[in-house]
């Protein structure tokens, strides 16, 4: 009889494997989502412990409305004059970076309006309507603020223009989830999922399956699509429904035209999907940015001067326009009733 | 016939029998036991389904049964029956529900509780 | 004519046989309402003591009698209990029916390789799966009850081999009585 119970024991055993280990945290203002696949409890608990640590160092360090972080300081430099101060090694990089892709997408992506996105009551953790100052707005536009106003030598920085105000809120999540999965594959982990605040960047799979990412729906709160997020691979969105404040019938969203100083109109959202780079996890976050804002007909030239592949927008009306790549990665759970392949 | 009951000790086919049956419990164990947590708890009134709610909120949930009130209550992801007005108090006694799947009923007030899974198709959501 | 009133009268003939499978049936009974009575740690997960009696009738006399007991046993208990028709009758009713049908085949399993214990454990099984139609296609019409499906399984399958041991045991000790009874 000792036998039959050892052979079921067995049994029982052979059923338990290495757990999903599913941390939601509360990072960046945001939800921070960290799912680790395939390792013991204790190594996923550490890991994820230890990036979530990363994660509060970055979102203090980098914080655009409190005095005392590191990028607060810089832009009190800035309106201070043109005397240099000394910044991290680290920022000194992510600044150069910012540049690179500011200029590549025409000023598009522009983290140096910090002082619009202020005017437009963006800069605050309890996010609450504000009445819309255009004469503000005119002037912060007239000051043109551009990230090549900064000038970077070494970790020396200062500003040639005083109304540079930098906001890197549409950057810092993609930086943290490139500094992630350098971090993950440091230590050793082969499959996780990170998600920040809805950018997501992939490491290996989870079980025998890709990842599988849910896109979130603009007007339902349901995701409209899946996507297999291979290893490597970061998504992104750009969306008007993440914070954005109605008046007048008009929708203001967090998404700021920096050509007019307002939030652009016309477009939902821009969903765009990066193959693995050291970069791939910047590149989910900002180069949506540049497409939410063009012309319908510009979209696809936005995306090919940021180097983007596969997208997917959703113009004001709910039609889809994505690219031939996306389509074919895109699998819908409510299928939009309009969808053009480019 | 006889040469089996001499002995009140299982037989060569007993053994067997008790084998492929543990086999098999072990087998429904695997299939049915969801080491899933919960993300869902649907509540039946009769036939009906009462309600679903997420079990991220915490909250108390008293039902009208066709013998009286039955109270519900959502707690940490978790849900169990926490009074009935039946005689038994199996339902009660079944304590809390976490995992996908798992079920308690309430005969005598028609009410029970099913938990489910996220039924998300996905990993994570992006926005 | 006359000579017909001798014949209209009804006489019942007993043999040893019919008060020894009263008895059993009676014992049968008993051991059910006894269960009945007896709290249980979750609902559906019971002993089936009453089982025993069965598989002793199937082994001393034949399939035919087994099924009148498990049967009667079931009707009567109901009556006892005030429940019947009801969920809990067709429950029993349900479990008794699909493990006398299992019942059936299995009396015909070689008997030097396979005793009571196999009966028992196939009876067990059978009866839990009756049970759980019946609550699956009547009582909760969902798949609700899923997740408890193992638990009742390796309850039965337990009671399944205590009960066949039992049985085992019965027809050691007390085979020489019945034998003669029935001789």
């Amino acid at each position: 009889m000792r036998f039959l119970v050892l052979i079921f024991a067995l049994f029982l055993s052979a059923c338990g494997k290495a757990p999903l280990v599913q941390t939601k945290s509360y990072v960046f203002g945001t939800l921070v989502d960290i799912s680790i696949d395939g390792e013991t409890e204790e190594k996923a608990h550490e890991v994820t412990s230890q990036i979530l640590q990363d994660f509060q160092r970055l979102h203090h360090q980098y914080h655009a409305w409190q005095s005392d972080s590191e990028l607060s300081k810089l832009n009190q430099s800035f309106v201070a004059g043109k005397t240099p101060i000394e910044i991290s090694p680290e920022l000194s990089q992510m600044l150069t970076q910012a540049q690179t892709l500011s200029k590549q997408s025409q000023g598009l992506f522009n983290p140096s309006i910090g002082g619009l996105i202020s005017t437009w009551g963006f800069q605050r953790d309890e996010f609450t309507p504000v009445e819309i100052n255009d004469a503000a707005i005119q002037k912060l536009v007239l000051a043109n603020p551009q990230m090549s106003d900064i000038v970077i030598k070494g970790n020396a920085v200062f500003s040639t223009n005083p109304a540079v105000k930098l906001d890197l809120g549409g950057y810092a999540k993609g930086y943290a989830l490139d500094l992630a999965l350098t971090q993950l594959q440091k230590q050793g982990v082969k499959n996780a999922l990170i998600n920040i605040g809805g950018n997501i960047i992939a490491l290996g799979q989870h079980g025998d399956k890709p990842w599988r990412v849910g896109i979130q729906h603009p007007r339902q709160p349901k995701p409209m699509a899946t996507i297999d997020l291979l290893s490597g691979w970061a998504i992104g969105t750009s969306g008007d429904y993440q914070r954005y404040f109605e008046q007048g019938g008009n929708r203001y969203c967090h998404i700021i035209d920096p050509r007019n100083g307002y939030p652009a109109q016309g477009t939902q959202a821009v969903t765009v999907l990066l193959p693995p780079s050291p970069q791939a996890g910047v590149l989910s976050d900002v180069t949506s940015k540049p497409i939410f804002l063009s012309l319908p007909d510009q979209r696809s030239n936005a995306a090919t001067t940021m180097g983007v592949e596969h997208y997917l927008v959703i113009d004001g009306n709910g039609n889809v326009t994505l690219s031939a790549s996306m389509n074919q990665r895109v699998r819908w759970l409510a299928k939009p009733a309009k969808i053009t392949v480019q | 016939m006889k040469g089996a009951l001499r002995c009140g000790k299982p037989l060569l086919g007993d053994v067997l029998v008790i084998v492929v049956g543990l086999i098999f419990v072990a087998f429904l164990f695997k299939t049915l036991w969801h080491n899933e947590q919960a993300a869902k708890l649907q509540i039946r009134l009769g036939d009906k389904i009462y309600a679903t709610y997420s079990l991220d909120q915490n909250r108390n949930i008293d039902i009208q049964g066709p013998i009286g009130i039955t109270r519900i209550v959502i707690a940490d992801g978790k849900a169990r029956f926490e009074s009935s007005p039946c005689l038994n108090q199996y339902c009660v006694h079944q304590g809390w529900l976490s995992h996908k799947g798992q079920a308690a009923i309430c005969l005598p007030n028609q009410v029970s509780l099913e938990l489910l899974g996220g039924e998300k198709p996905f990993d994570s959501l992006n926005y | 004519m006359p000579n017909s009133t001798k014949n209209s009268r009804i006489e019942i003939h007993t043999s040893p046989d019919d008060h020894r499978i009263a008895k059993l049936a009676a014992l049968a009974i008993g051991l059910h309402l006894i269960e009945a009575v007896l709290p249980s740690p979750m609902p559906g997960v019971k002993p089936g003591i009453a089982n025993i009696i069965t598989l002793f009738v199937l082994y001393r006399f034949d399939f035919a009698t087994a099924a009148w007991v498990s049967l009667l046993r079931v009707f009567a208990s109901s009556l006892l209990l005030a429940n019947f028709l009801s969920p809990t009758f067709a429950l029993s009713l349900a479990g008794a029916l699909l493990s006398l049908a299992t019942l059936f085949f299995a009396q015909y399993l070689p008997r030097h390789y396979f005793s009571a214990i196999t009966l028992s454990v196939l009876a067990a099984f059978a009866h839990m799966v009756g049970q759980l139609l019946v609550v699956r296609f009547w009582l909760i019409p969902h798949a609700g009850i899923a997740y408890l499906i193992p638990v009742f399984m390796t309850a039965a399958l337990v009671f399944g081999v205590v009960n066949g041991l039992l049985t085992n045991y019965l027809l050691r000790i007390s085979p020489a009585k019945f034998d003669e009874d029935k001789g």
